[in-house]
C-alpha cells in the first residue's frame, strides 16, 4: 500500500498542487511570481519522484484492489509523465517575465496548468478507455480555458470557442468509439480488448475496428493531422504565448502517449488495418502543414503550421508500426523528445521577446535581431536548425530515426515525401535565421539578461546540441545514445 | 598524438572560434586567434604530409563509436585524395585571412573558422552520417557570409543557394539512410562506415536510384551543367573569401564526393553511366565557356570559367584511365590555387574601383605594373599557361580523353581553346587600352604581395616540376583506379 502510494505520488503531488493553487487563487496578497513558484514546486516534486521510481517496478497496476486494471504503472507512462511535468515546469519558468508583463493572468491560471498536467498524466497511465476519455477531457478542458484566458481579447476568445466546440465534438468520437468497442468486447479495459483482438478473426471484429477508428479520429484531431487541422493555426495564434508553448510542446505529446499504447499493444495484431488510412493522412498532413507553414507571415503562426508537419513525421512512424517496423515505436518516442526540446526552446524565445514588446512577431520584426540580441538570436537559430532537422542537432537524429524506420517498413514514398517536406521546412525556418542575421538592427545591442527565462532557453539550446552530437565517451552523461536508450526502454516496458 | 591529429586539424578552428566567442574576444584578439588557428592547422597538415606514406592506403585512421545504437561512428582517415584537398584548404586559409585583415565585422572571422572545420571534416570523414554532418555544416557559414556580407541581391541569393544545395543534400541523405538500412538488413548490424557499406551488393535498379541521390548532391556542388543555376548569382553577390572557398574548395568537394563515395559504393553503375556524365561535362565545358565570353562582370565571368574547368575535372574523373585520373587530381589542386588567386585579384580590383564590370575597367597596365603582372599570371594560369600547374593537368586530362575516345579528345581539346579566347579578350579589355577610370590606381602593397606570392610560387612549382607531386600520389591513385576497373570489368 505504502509502496503504491509512493508510485502514485507524482500524480498526487500535481493534483494536490492544483487544488492548493485553486484555494489560494482568491487571495490578492499573493503575487503571480509566488503562484508560479508554488506551481513549479509541486511539479518538481512530481518530476523528482517520478525519476526516482523510474525502472523501480515491473509493470503493475495502480491500486489494483480499488481501481482494478484502470491505471497501469510502467516506464512508458513514467517517461511521458516526466515530459509533461518538465514541459509544464519549463513553460512556467520561461514565461515568468511574460506573466508579469500581462495583467490578465491570475492564480487560477497556474491551477489550470496543473490540472491539465494531471489529466495528461492520467492519460499516459490509463489502461481503460473510459478513464482515458475522462483524463483526456480533464486535460482538454483546462487547455480550452487557458486558450481563452485573455478574455478581453477578441482572437483569444474566438480561439477558445473554436477549439472548445471542435474539440468537444471530436471528443464525442472517442466516447462513441469506446461504446462500440464495449459492444464488441464487453469491457473497456485494454487487457480485455487486447485479449479479444488477439483471439478473434478479423471478420468478427468489424465493430471493434470501427470503434478504434473513431478513437483515431479524436487522436488525429488533437495532434492536428490534416484534414482535422483547421483549428490549429488560429488557436495557436489566439492563445497567449505560454499556452501556445504548452500546447505545442506538451499537450501534443500526451496524445501520443495514449495513441502509442493503443496502437502498439492493444490493436497490435490488427494494426495493419489502419496503415493505409494513416499513410493517406500522413501525406495530407505533410503537404498541408508545409503549405500552411510557408504561407504565414507571423512567426507564431508559422510554428503552428510547422507543428502540423511534425505531426506528419510522427504519423510516418505510426504507420511504420503497422508494417512491423522494429524501430518505429522508439523512433516516435525519440522524435517526441527531440520536438519537445526544440519547441519549448523556440516558443520560449518568442514569449521572451513578447514579454518585452507587445508587437505581433512577424518575420519582418525579426530583422536585425541578431545585432540587437546576439545570444538570443543564436539560441533561436539553434532551435530553428533543430526543427528543420539540420545535422548536429537533436532534430536531425529525430528525423534520422523516423526515416530509417519508414525505410525499414518499406515506405519509400513516405520517406521521400518526408525528406521533401523537411527540405521545404528549411525555407521557413531559415527565413527566420536570414531575417535575424542579414539585416542591420534599428536599435542598439542590448545586454543579455540573466534570469529564469533566459537560463531555461540556454539549457534547451544546449540540450538540442548535446542531444545531436553528445557522445557516450563522457561517462554518466547520457548523450544522443542516452536519449535513444530512454526511448527504447519506454517502448520495451509497454508489452 | 598521431591518432588524434586528424581530430586536431578539424576542430582546432572551431575550438578557437568557440573560445574566442565565449570569452567575447576583442576584434584584434579574434583576428590573431583566427590566424593562429589557420597557421596551426597548416603546420599540422604539413606534418601529416611529411609523415604520409604514398603506398600506405588509408592512414591516421581513428574510429570511435559515436551513436552506438545506430552504428554511427566517428571515423576519420586520410589517403592521397583527402591529403591533396586538405592541403589546399589549409594552404588557402592563411592568405584569405591576410586578405580580410582589415575586415572589422567579427562574424566574418567566426564564419571563416567554422567553414574550415566543416570543409576539413567533410574531407576526412569515412562514416557517411559524419560526412553528411560536415557537408551540411560547411553550408551554414557560406549562407551567412553571402546573406550578411554580400552585395547585390545577396539576401535572396543566399536563400537560393541554401535551398538548392540542401535539396541535393536531402537526396543524398535518403540514399545514405537506405544504404545504412541495407547493411542492417544483410548483416543485422547498423553501420554507416564506408568500408562496411562497400561490401553491400546492390541490384542494378537500387544502385541507380541510390547513386542518383548522391550524384544530385555532388552535381549541384560542382556544379555540373543543368545544376548550376545557383552558381552565377552566388559568386556574383558573395564576398571574396566566400567566393574563393566556393570555387577553390567546396566545388572540389563535389568531385571528391563522387570519387570517394560514388566510386566506392556504386562503381559499376557510375562506369555504366559514365558516358552520360562525360557528355554532360563536355556540354558544360562549352556552355560555360560561351557564357564566360558574353559576361561583363568579372566575378560572374570567372564563375562561369570555374564551371567550365570543373566540368573538365568531372570529365577527367569519369574517363577512368590513369592519365585522366592523375590529371584530374592535379587539376583539383592547381585550379584551386589559380582560382583563389584570380578571385583575390578581382576582390582587390573591386576594393580599388568599386566595380568589377569589364566595361568600366581598362588601362590598368599603364598605372599598376605589379597588379597587372599578377592579374595576368593568375588569369593565364586559369587558362592553362604552359609553365603553370594548370597546363600539366589539362594536358593529362586531354591525353586521357584521347585515350578514352578520339572524338571526346578532340572535343575536349577544342573547348579548352575557348578558355584562351575569353581570358585574352578579358585581359585586353581590363589591363590594356585607354583607362576608363580616372581615379588613381594604387599598385599592390606589401601585404597583398605577401598573400599572392605563395600562390604564384605554388602554381609555378606545380607547373615546372609536376613529377615531384604526381609521384607521391600516383601509386595509391593507380591502385584505386585498378580496383574500380577490375570491379567493373566487361562494362568498358
Amino acid at each position: 500500500m505504502i509502496e503504491q502510494l509512493y508510485f502514485a505520488l507524482p500524480m498526487m503531488s500535481v493534483v494536490i498542487g492544483a487544488f492548493v493553487l485553486m484555494l489560494l487563487s482568491n487571495s490578492t496578497k499573493i503575487s503571480l511570481h509566488t503562484f508560479n513558484l508554488i506551481a513549479v514546486f509541486f511539479l518538481s516534486i512530481s518530476f523528482i519522484t517520478e525519476y526516482l521510481t523510474l525502472s523501480n517496478y515491473t509493470t503493475t497496476y495502480l491500486f489494483e484492489d480499488i481501481f482494478g486494471h484502470t491505471f497501469i504503472l510502467d516506464d512508458f507512462a513514467s517517461i511521458f509523465d516526466m515530459m509533461f511535468t518538465a514541459g509544464a515546469i519549463f513553460t512556467l519558468l520561461v514565461n515568468n517575465d511574460y506573466f508579469k508583463s500581462r495583467t490578465y493572468f491570475s492564480g487560477e491560471y497556474f491551477a489550470l496548468i496543473l490540472f491539465s498536467v494531471f489529466g495528461m498524466m492520467m492519460l499516459s497511465h490509463a489502461h481503460e478507455l473510459l478513464s482515458a476519455f475522462i483524463a483526456l477531457e480533464i486535460a482538454s478542458l483546462s487547455v480550452y480555458t487557458l486558450v481563452g484566458f485573455h478574455k478581453n481579447k477578441g482572437i483569444s476568445s474566438e480561439a477558445m470557442m473554436k477549439y472548445m466546440v471542435l474539440g468537444s465534438m471530436t471528443g464525442a468520437f472517442f466516447i462513441l468509439g469506446t461504446a462500440l468497442i464495449y459492444a464488441a468486447v464487453g469491457s473497456t479495459t485494454l487487457d480485455d480488448i487486447s485479449l479479444y483482438v488477439n483471439s478473434s478473426n478479423m471478420e468478427d471484429m468489424t465493430l471493434l475496428v470501427v470503434g478504434a477508428t473513431f478513437i483515431m479520429v479524436t487522436i488525429m484531431f488533437k495532434i492536428g493531422a490534416v484534414p482535422f487541422h483547421s483549428w490549429i493555426v488560429d488557436v495557436y495564434h489566439g492563445a497567449p504565448y505560454p499556452i501556445t508553448m504548452f500546447m505545442a510542446s506538451t499537450f501534443k505529446i500526451a496524445i501520443f502517449a495514449i495513441a502509442l499504447r493503443l496502437y502498439i499493444v492493444n490493436f497490435a495484431s490488427i494494426n495493419g488495418f489502419w496503415t493505409e488510412i494513416l499513410q493517406v493522412l500522413t501525406i495530407l498532413t505533410l503537404i498541408g502543414g508545409s503549405w500552411l507553414a510557408i504561407s504565414q507571415t507571423l512567426v507564431k503562426r508559422m510554428l503552428a503550421g510547422s507543428s502540423i508537419v511534425h505531426s506528419g513525421y510522427l504519423l510516418i512512424g505510426l504507420s511504420s508500426i503497422g508494417l512491423d517496423s522494429q524501430f518505429a515505436a522508439s523512433s516516435i518516442m525519440f522524435y517526441l523528445i527531440a520536438y519537445f526540446i526544440s519547441a519549448v526552446g523556440s516558443f520560449g524565445v518568442l514569449s521572451f521577446i513578447a514579454s518585452k514588446s507587445r508587437k505581433q512577431m512577424s518575420y519582418e520584426d525579426f530583422k536585425g535581431f541578431a545585432q540587437q540580441r546576439p545570444y538570443i538570436a543564436l539560441m533561436m537559430s539553434i532551435f530553428m536548425l533543430s526543427l528543420a532537422g539540420f545535422p548536429s542537432t537533436i532534430g536531425f537524429l529525430g528525423k534520422f530515426y523516423i526515416f530509417t524506420s519508414a525505410i525499414e517498413s518499406g515506405q519509400f514514398f513516405l520517406t521521400g515525401l518526408g525528406i521533401l517536406t523537411a527540405f521545404i521546412s528549411v525555407y521557413y525556418y531559415f527565413k527566420l535565421i536570414a531575417m535575424m542575421y542579414f539585416y542591420p538592427s534599428k536599435s542598439p545591442q542590448k545586454k543579455f539578461p540573466i534570469d529564469i527565462s533566459t537560463i531555461i532557453i540556454v539549457i534547451m539550446a544546449l540540450l538540442v546540441i548535446w542531444g545531436g552530437i553528445g557522445t557516450s565517451l563522457i561517462p554518466f552523461v547520457p548523450g544522443a545514445d542516452g536519449f535513444i536508450d530512454i526511448a527504447r526502454s519506454a517502448i520495451l516496458s509497454l508489452s | 598524438m598521431m591518432s588524434s591529429i586528424l581530430t586536431q586539424i578539424i576542430f582546432l578552428p572551431l575550438f578557437m572560434a568557440i573560445m574566442l566567442g565565449v570569452f567575447r574576444a576583442s576584434l584584434e584578439t579574434l583576428k590573431i586567434g583566427a590566424i593562429l588557428s589557420s597557421l596551426g592547422t597548416l603546420i599540422l597538415v604539413l606534418y601529416l604530409g611529411y609523415e604520409f606514406d604514398p603506398n600506405g592506403g588509408m592512414q591516421f585512421v581513428i574510429n570511435l563509436p559515436w551513436i552506438k545504437n545506430s552504428g554511427i561512428s566517428y571515423y576519420l582517415g586520410l589517403d592521397y585524395l583527402s591529403l591533396v584537398i586538405l592541403l589546399l584548404i589549409t594552404i588557402l586559409m592563411p592568405p584569405l585571412y591576410l586578405y580580410i585583415l582589415k575586415e572589422d565585422r567579427k562574424g566574418y572571422w567566426y564564419n571563416m573558422m567554422l567553414l574550415q572545420t566543416g570543409v576539413s571534416g567533410a574531407v576526412l570523414s569515412l562514416d557517411l552520417i559524419l560526412f553528411y554532418l560536415f557537408w551540411e555544416t560547411m553550408l551554414l557559414p557560406i549562407f551567412i557570409m553571402i546573406g550578411k556580407y554580400g552585395n547585390g541581391m545577396h539576401q535572396y541569393n543566399s536563400m537560393k543557394i541554401l535551398l538548392i544545395t540542401i535539396l541535393g543534400s536531402m537526396s543524398m541523405l535518403f540514399s545514405i539512410l537506405y544504404i545504412g538500412y541495407m547493411h542492417f538488413e544483410t548483416t543485422g548490424i547498423w553501420s554507416f562506415a564506408l568500408v562496411d557499406l562497400m561490401k553491400i551488393d546492390f541490384n542494378a535498379k537500387t544502385s541507380i536510384i541510390l547513386a542518383a541521390g548522391f550524384l544530385l548532391a555532388f552535381a549541384i556542388k560542382i556544379p555540373l551543367v543543368g545544376f548550376h543555376t545557383w552558381m552565377a548569382p552566388a559568386y556574383g553577390s558573395a564576398p571574396t573569401p566566400a567566393v574563393v572557398i566556393m570555387s577553390s574548395i567546396m566545388a572540389k568537394l563535389g568531385i571528391y564526393g563522387i570519387w570517394r563515395f560514388g566510386f566506392s559504393l556504386f562503381d559499376t553503375t557510375l562506369i555504366y553511366y559514365a558516358k552520360i556524365i562525360i557528355a554532360q561535362a563536355l556540354v558544360g565545358l562549352l556552355y560555360y565557356a560561351i557564357r564566360a565570353i558574353t559576361e561583363d562582370n568579372l566575378r560572374r565571368m570567372f564563375a562561369y570559367s570555374s564551371g567550365s574547368h570543373l566540368s573538365l575535372i568531372a570529365l577527367g574523373l569519369f574517363l577512368t584511365n590513369e592519365y585522366a585520373w592523375s590529371g584530374t587530381l592535379y587539376f583539383i589542386a592547381t585550379h584551386a590555387l589559380a582560382s583563389a588567386g584570380i578571385f583575390i585579384m578581382i576582390g582587390l580590383t573591386y576594393k580599388r574601383f568599386k566595380t568589377v564590370n569589364i566595361k568600366e575597367l581598362g588601362g590598368i597596365a599603364s598605372k599598376a605594373p605589379l597588379f597587372t603582372f599578377f592579374f595576368a599570371f593568375f588569369a593565364l594560369s586559369i587558362a592553362g599557361l604552359p609553365g603553370t600547374g594548370g597546363f600539366v593537368a589539362e594536358l593529362l586530362i586531354i591525353i586521357g580523353a584521347f585515350k578514352y575516345n578520339i572524338w571526346v579528345g578532340v572535343f575536349t581539346a577544342l573547348t579548352m581553346l575557348s578558355a584562351m579566347i575569353y581570358i585574352f579578350w578579358m585581359l585586353q579589355r581590363t589591363l590594356f587600352g585607354t583607362p576608363n577610370n580616372e581615379t588613381d590606381f594604387k599598385d599592390l602593397d606589401i601585404k597583398e604581395l605577401l598573400l599572392l606570392f605563395p600562390l604564384m610560387v605554388l602554381l609555378l612549382v606545380t607547373g615546372i616540376a609536376p613529377s615531384l607531386f604526381i609521384s607521391s600520389f600516383e601509386p595509391q591513385l593507380l591502385s584505386s583506379l585498378e580496383a574500380v576497373l577490375s570491379a567493373t570489368k566487361g562494362l568498358q
